[in-house]
Parts: C-alpha cells; sequence; structure tokens
C-alpha cells in the first residue's frame, strides 16, 4: 500500500485533471504527474481504488471508469461549466455534487428521464440551487446507495 | 441513483423498485445530502488522509 502523502497526491492529481479536461488520466500519465516509474504509478492508482472511495476501474485492466462525482465513461448526466459541457457524472445524485469542484460558477446537468427521455434540467451554484426543471423532479435509487462496485454504472 | 421528472416518472421506470421506495426524495433534498463534508472536501490536497481519518472517527 502506497503511502499516505503519495495516495493525496494521486487523488488530487486526478481530481484536478478531471475538473480541467473532463477525462481521467492513464496510469502512464498519473506516474509523470507524481514524479514515479510507470510500474509505481498503476500500482498507487491500484492502491487508491482500494481505499474504498466510490470510484472504479474497469474490471480487468487499469483504466479509470469512474472518479466520483465525474464518470470517465460518457452517462446521460451530462455536465456544463462556463458554457463548455464537457463532464459526465457519476450518477445523478454524484451530478449534484459536481458544484463544488467549480467553486463560484454555475453547474448545469442536463440529462433525459429514463421512463420517456424528455429533458431535465437542474443548475446549482456553490449553496445555491439556481433552477430545477420540472420542479417536481425527484431522485431515485433502485439499489442501496454505495452498494457494490459492479452494479454501481447501470443503476 | 437517477433524476426523474416526479414521483409518478419514477414509478412508472422499467427498473422501479417498490422495495426501495423510501429512496423517493425531492431533488432538493439529495442536493442537500450531497452537499456533505464527504463531497465538498474533494478538493483538498490531503482528502484521502482526511477521509481515513473521518471514516475512523465515525468508527469509534
Amino acid at each position: 500500500m502506497a503511502d499516505l502523502d503519495l495516495l493525496d497526491r494521486a487523488f488530487a492529481a486526478i481530481m484536478a485533471r478531471m475538473v480541467r479536461s473532463g477525462r481521467a488520466p492513464h496510469y502512464t500519465e498519473l506516474a509523470a504527474a507524481l514524479g514515479l516509474p510507470v510500474e509505481q504509478g498503476r500500482q498507487t492508482l491500484r492502491d487508491l481504488i482500494d481505499t474504498g472511495i466510490p470510484a472504479w476501474l474497469h474490471p480487468g485492466t487499469d483504466y479509470i471508469v469512474s472518479f466520483p462525482p465525474f464518470h470517465n465513461l460518457p452517462t446521460q448526466y451530462r455536465i456544463t461549466v462556463a458554457g463548455e459541457q464537457k463532464w459526465f457524472a457519476q450518477c445523478g445524485f454524484e451530478a449534484l455534487a459536481v458544484r463544488w469542484l467549480f467553486p463560484g460558477q454555475t453547474v448545469r446537468v442536463d440529462a433525459p428521464w429514463l421512463d420517456c427521455g424528455e429533458p431535465l434540467a437542474i443548475e446549482l451554484r456553490d449553496e445555491e440551487t439556481l433552477t430545477v426543471s420540472p420542479v417536481e423532479m425527484v431522485g431515485y435509487a433502485y439499489s442501496q446507495v454505495g452498494g457494490p462496485a459492479e452494479n454501481r454504472p447501470w443503476r | 441513483m437517477n433524476l426523474f421528472r416526479s414521483e409518478e416518472h419514477a414509478r412508472n421506470w422499467a427498473d422501479f423498485d417498490p422495495a426501495q421506495a423510501q429512496t423517493l426524495q425531492p431533488v432538493a433534498q439529495w442536493a442537500a445530502r450531497f452537499s456533505a463534508p464527504l463531497f465538498r472536501e474533494r478538493t483538498r490536497p490531503d482528502y484521502i488522509s482526511w477521509l481515513l481519518a473521518e471514516r475512523a472517527r465515525q468508527r469509534a
């Protein structure tokens, strides 16, 4: 297991990359960002996932699939900040937490309703919920929040 | 973990499970839940150290 300082730096590097670009780094890029040999970068990524944060790799690979609140694989939850739509949220609930990564900026979440495909949208900025459309919007989880990792992408 | 137009629309979803109906809540309540420190603190440079310490504190 990597030491805590290294895990802190790995988490911060991945999150910063996702905020900046909407994409997670490959472990070779993570290794470079941390000044590590490639193999140590890969092991650090695995150790970071093993801390139990609700992030995961594609099964059998070292590719980051999800790093909440973001998702490296497109989901129906499209995130727009400052007019740019280049992020996807891990789920509808984590979409509501993206705002904490963009302080002072309006974060817009666009998604289709799963029952009929019609659009919904919500805008948040820091502590404020600016718009909710439609106003009757609800959240629902059909499995326990934070449940088995193998199910998370498809809830 | 999805968002729906209304409770009725959520109940019409093909994957709706009545056993989990207690998770049906207004989006404002979910927004409040996802305002907890666990989510807000993700920008801190020592997030993993902080998170593990929080977990230990909560278990104590």
